[in-house]
């Protein structure tokens, strides 16, 4: 770290809070929740790709033991308002259940009811239910073309979004550029697939007219959202955020599955769980993340420095719309990377096809845009003839430009690009690594190095809902926080959301516990449910240490302004002449002192020894607004998206085996700026595991669908997810540079690693089959391909010889 | 993913158990599960009742008979795993055993059961067929003894009875010289399913030269192959990069490669070929070492 620590617990060595209950099995997951007569769910699936539901029968399936009911789609329909679309496309409409048609295969057609999930189970394989097929589409660029079998006919088309953003003057720094250079990559459609699948409890309480949700959520307004379909006030629906969850990183939303399960529970007045078993997850879970072809050109001088680029992302969102476009939305907040690029043009397409629905996946399309730029970057370079780490220093943002704008209309709060980059090269030897390098290539492997430069933009709003929905004026984006000091003087802190494992207990804690000058272990952490909780927005966008944390702060302050104003009543001195230390009072010209337990005293107990004014008791709430990108966007698309700049550099060796094609990383090194680090552990376990989901999405993981739209991926055998044996030994490499726009400095972490990782993954087994006169401009790079490639190459190679 | 309903019977004695499976339509033998009990939670496997062998006295164990070692049919792969008489006298085995699945799959998973069950990218098999070993199967009609290249008909299919359970699997040991041994797979990630897997055992004279050969390949084929003209070919040679390059290429150029997905059928038989190549050569290279 660069910045001398004044911090007592935020950034110091202490175990995460959490770990303990989770290491022994005592977290509390929706499935551990078991209520008295609780129903099961089990969901009939379409059996078809794109098909007009012609019958359902259920006659078989309610005479099957155990059964209590089955729902399909129009029951639903008259009974729920649509599913939220994130663009303005109403007529893309979604239910939890099909209407009439299926667009996807597996879609869900029908949900069986029944007193245990096997008998439910039993049950939905009698649903019988006749298709008539229709054309389907599945190819991306198929569905963009006007004429292609719309997957939804009342919108007209299957394009969703085609909006074209001009910003800065492309066209004249095209011509004056001495060169530029088009290039193609491709993101298969991958995600995070957490160990817990999806699951959800409702139970609906008519005496009170409460729907109580239990679920594995990770979700903004998710308790509006569900309150909204059923057509009940937002004050009849409990979501309780202490349910612990088993994974998500972006893909836990559930609505779909919560609205059929409300519904269900308000109408069988029983407890109703659903619970995915992992083909649910994996074939209709909703739960893909980006799937996306980027075509970029790129105008640069002949010394390598990039001028203008334009790229063209074109998404294929699947069979309805949710949120998953605003992920061609999101990276507009770094769409330069940590460039000094002048001008961009960027159009952001997003198309319907017969395909499962997407969902928010970690980083929220950065990892994508990242892994576009940097290729785009290891070309430029090798057209220059510049080395690929000399490239990125000349074009990086310099330390002393910050606050930066870039063209897009973000300003990038901070950053010291070229001494991160410094510090990596120095830790790895970079010399020796060449060496190293040439040595493996030497010995009969290919072998490459791989670096990427890569920007987490985080503290999460959602400007890019205003940008890319001009009905939605969202500009608030709060986080929450109450502190209690009870009679006793114990602290008691409550949150307001749910975690799925980001470690809020320890990051309230400590923040807190920094301020107040007392032990973080001391304090209680509760957390609500959306009937008594503050306004919040879950934990998404890398955001829980800016926001929560900011939320904590200010709270804290605010507990504390108000003790001290007690303080100096009871001392007899004014408020500036109170000194605060380690949760005690004293006044500084005399020799007057209170305990952090008389002021409790005075405060509960002693109204009369009270300033005027003050309410009785202790206790200090605060709604933190998002630091910056709190404006709607300028007409022609400009807008300050999230508020912070994290900077990762990965630095890999890799080999590839000359007949399996199996890559092997030998050396991974990541250079890694969050800013102030509240928690160091909780870091380093988002950044590690951040790697390892980046290996899956370059290497092994993606949802393939073949040309009749069967997704072929659908358990762990083939959706291959990278284990302990793939994931080497990461050494990271520490900087702290401040962000000026947060209350410590601190930058989110949450997608650390993944931002960067397929990116350099892919440099290096490009920069290892280089020699080969070959490329691979497509994740993942199995395998197979990858030595089926080489194989071509060799034997082409021999050809012309 | 929960099963559909079957029935479950844990019969002390083999005749019971043979029994069992005569009288009933869809019955399946459970020995270790773990292939099956994913199957049937998948509700890719329904079998209507499950014969679980786990308390049949005598069916768990490894013995030397001298010319082969035998496994009980409920043998866990783990204590094969860890026999010193595995890994003194059967080195292919016990060089291909740490592929089989993962540790926690291989503390249950059983010797005999891999074998029933026939995935053709499983390694037991694959050494079965390499070694030229054999299986002894009863059922309420009889017993019997197939030797592994009649053994597997296709993918997950033997040439068992019907109503047949697997008791004994022998794996043949070679006497005199060194031996050596080599194992490759290709998978996508440690452990998974092999797309491609060879293995190879070789014996050498006291020139290095190659007495005996034998060499299999897996995964890539609908069952796993001993690839008979390159092991005979092979033999008499010194096994250098060239022998082992001419005497695999015919024996490669006929196999019957399966294909899915993952890998393409080009894919498989040429690493099939490096694959084999290199299990042969580091068989050889094994082989000298002892020698020294």
């Amino acid at each position: 770290m660069n910045a001398p620590s004044n911090f007592t617990f935020v950034s110091s060595d202490r175990r995460v809070r959490e770990d303990r209950r989770f290491v022994a099995g005592q977290g509390k997951f929706v499935a551990d929740i078991t209520e008295t007569g609780m129903l099961h769910v089990a969901i009939v699936h379409g059996s078809q790709t794109a098909a007009r539901i012609v019958s359902i029968d259920a006659t078989r399936a309610l005479e099957m033991p155990g059964v209590v009911g089955v729902v399909e789609g129009e029951e639903l329909r008259a009974a729920v308002e649509p599913l939220m679309n994130g663009l303005d496309t109403p007529r893309v409409q979604r239910y939890p259940l099909a209407i009439k048609h299926v667009r996807y295969h597996g879609e869900w057609v029908a949900a069986v009811v029944a007193q245990t999930r096997a008998q439910a189970e039993d049950a939905a394989e009698c649903v019988d239910v006749v298709y008539e097929t229709l054309p389907n589409v599945i190819d991306t660029e198929e569905a963009y073309k006007p004429g292609s079998p719309p997957v939804h006919p009342a919108h007209g088309s299957n394009v969703l979004l085609d909006r074209t953003f001009n910003w800065g003057d492309i066209d004249s720094d095209f011509a004056a550029s001495d060169h530029s250079l088009s290039l193609r990559v491709t993101w298969g459609r991958s995600s995070t697939v957490p160990i817990e699948t999806f699951g959800v409890v409702a139970m609906w309480d008519p005496w009170s007219e409460t729907l109580d949700v239990r679920a594995s959520i990770q979700m903004p307004k998710y308790a509006d959202q569900i309150a909204r379909a059923l057509r009940l006030p937002g004050n009849a629906v409990r979501v309780h955020y202490d349910v612990d969850v088993g994974g998500s990183y972006g893909v836990k939303r559930g609505i779909k599955h919560t609205v059929l399960v409300g519904y269900l529970a308000m109408k069988l007045k029983q407890p109703v769980r659903l619970i995915e078993d992992r083909l649910e997850n994996m074939e209709s879970g909703d739960a893909h993340g980006p799937d996306r072809i980027f075509d970029i050109e790129v105008a640069f001088n002949k010394d390598g420095i990039v001028n203008s680029m334009k790229m063209r992302a074109m998404d294929n969102a699947g069979a309805y719309a949710g949120r998953a476009p605003f992920q061609l939305g999101k990276p507009i907040g770094a769409i330069v990377g940590p460039y000094r690029i002048n001008s961009v043009r960027y159009q952001a397409v997003s198309v319907t096809s017969n395909k499962a629905v997407q969902e928010a996946v970690r980083g929220f399309g950065q990892s994508p845009t990242n892994y576009a730029i940097e290729t785009m970057m290891d070309r430029v370079a090798e057209f220059v003839g510049l080395d690929r780490v000399e490239i990125r220093r000349r074009n990086f943002i310099r330390h002393d430009e910050f606050p930066y704008l870039i063209p897009s209309g973000t300003r990038y709060d901070s950053g010291d690009y070229h001494v991160v980059v410094d510090k990596v090269m120095k830790h790895v030897d970079w010399d020796g690594l060449i060496a190293e390098r040439d040595r493996l290539r030497a010995s009969g492997l290919y072998a490459g190095i791989g670096i990427s430069a890569c920007l987490e933009p985080s503290g999460g709003n959602s400007s890019f809902e205003p940008l890319l929905n001009s009905t939605n004026t969202t500009t608030t984006w709060m986080e929450s926080c109450r502190i209690n000091v009870d009679a006793l003087g114990h602290v008691t802190v409550t949150i307001h959301t749910t975690s799925s494992g980001q470690g809020h207990e320890t990051l309230a804690s400590t923040v807190i516990g920094e301020i107040l000058e007392i032990d973080p272990d001391s304090i209680r952490i509760v957390r609500t449910d959306s009937l008594t909780s503050l306004p919040g927005n879950s934990p998404v966008g890398s955001r829980m240490a800016v926001m929560l944390g900011g939320s904590c702060f200010h709270a804290a302050n605010k507990l504390k302004t108000k003790m001290i104003a007690i303080a100096a009543k009871n001392l007899g001195c004014a408020v500036e002449a109170v000194e605060y230390a380690g949760g005690a009072f004293h006044a500084r010209d005399s020799n007057k002192k209170l305990s952090w337990l008389d002021l409790v005293t005075i405060a509960h107990r002693n109204y009369h020894l009270l300033p005027e004014g003050f309410e009785p008791g202790l206790e200090a709430t605060n709604v933190y607004q998002v630091p910056t990108g709190n404006e709607l966007p300028t007409a022609d698309g400009r807008v300050q998206m999230y508020p912070c700049h994290s900077f990762e550099f990965h630095c890999i060796l890799a080999t590839i085996d000359p007949d399996t094609g199996k890559v092997d990383l030998r050396r991974y090194v990541i250079g890694h700026d969050c800013g102030t680090v509240i928690n160091p552990h909780i870091v380093k376990g988002m950044t590690l595991g951040g790697i390892a989901h980046g290996i899956g999405a370059a290497l092994l993981e993606e949802f393939v669908y073949d040309s009749e739209g069967q997704m072929l991926a659908q358990s762990f055998m083939d959706y291959l997810m990278p284990s302990s044996h793939e994931v080497p030994e990461v050494e990271i490499v520490h900087h702290c540079t401040p962000s000026p726009f947060t209350v410590m400095g601190q930058k989110g972490s949450g997608e650390s690693g993944y931002l960067g990782a397929p990116a350099a993954i892919s440099g290096a087994v490009n920069d290892a089959v280089r020699a080969l006169g070959i490329r691979f401009n497509r994740l993942p790079m199995r395998m197979t391909a990858i030595s089926d490639a080489i194989a071509e190459a060799k034997s082409n190679n021999a050809q012309s010889r | 993913m929960k099963a559909a309903a079957f029935d479950y019977i844990r019969p002390e004695s083999l005749s019971e158990a043979a029994g069992l499976l005569a009288s009933h339509e869809d019955a399946r033998v459970i020995a270790g599960g773990q292939t099956l009990v994913p199957m049937m939670a998948m509700r890719l496997a329904r079998p209507s009742l499950l014969v679980d062998i786990a308390h049949i006295e005598g069916l768990s164990g490894i013995a030397d008979f001298g010319a082969y070692i035998g496994f009980g049919a409920m043998t866990r792969q783990a204590q094969a795993e860890k026999s010193t008489l595995v890994a003194t006298r059967l080195p292919l085995l016990a060089a291909a055993l740490p592929w089989v699945g993962h540790t926690p799959t291989r503390n249950r998973g059983t010797i005999g059961g891999s074998v029933a069950n026939a995935d053709p990218a499983a390694e037991i098999p694959l050494v079965l067929v390499t070694l030229e070993g054999s299986i002894c199967w009863m059922s309420a009609d009889g017993q019997g003894e197939i030797v592994a290249a009649d053994l597997f008909s296709g993918p997950m299919s033997t040439e068992m009875p019907a109503a047949a359970i697997l008791t004994e699997v022998r794996f043949p040991v070679w006497e005199g010289p060194p031996i050596g041994v080599g194992f490759h797979e290709a998978s996508a990630r440690r452990s998974d399913f092999a797309y491609v897997s060879a293995a190879a055992q070789v014996q050498v004279d006291q020139a290095g030269r190659c007495i005996r050969c034998t060499i299999g390949i897996g995964g890539a084929l609908a069952f796993p192959k001993r690839l008979a003209g390159a092991s005979k070919a092979l033999t008499g040679s010194q096994l250098t990069a060239q022998d082992i390059a001419a005497g695999l290429s015919e024996d490669i150029a006929a196999l019957e490669i399966m294909t899915d997905g993952h890998a393409s059928s080009a894919y498989r038989r040429r690493v099939a070929g490096a694959l084999a190549a290199r299990a042969l050569a580091n068989a050889r290279d094994h082989a000298r070492g002892a020698l020294r």
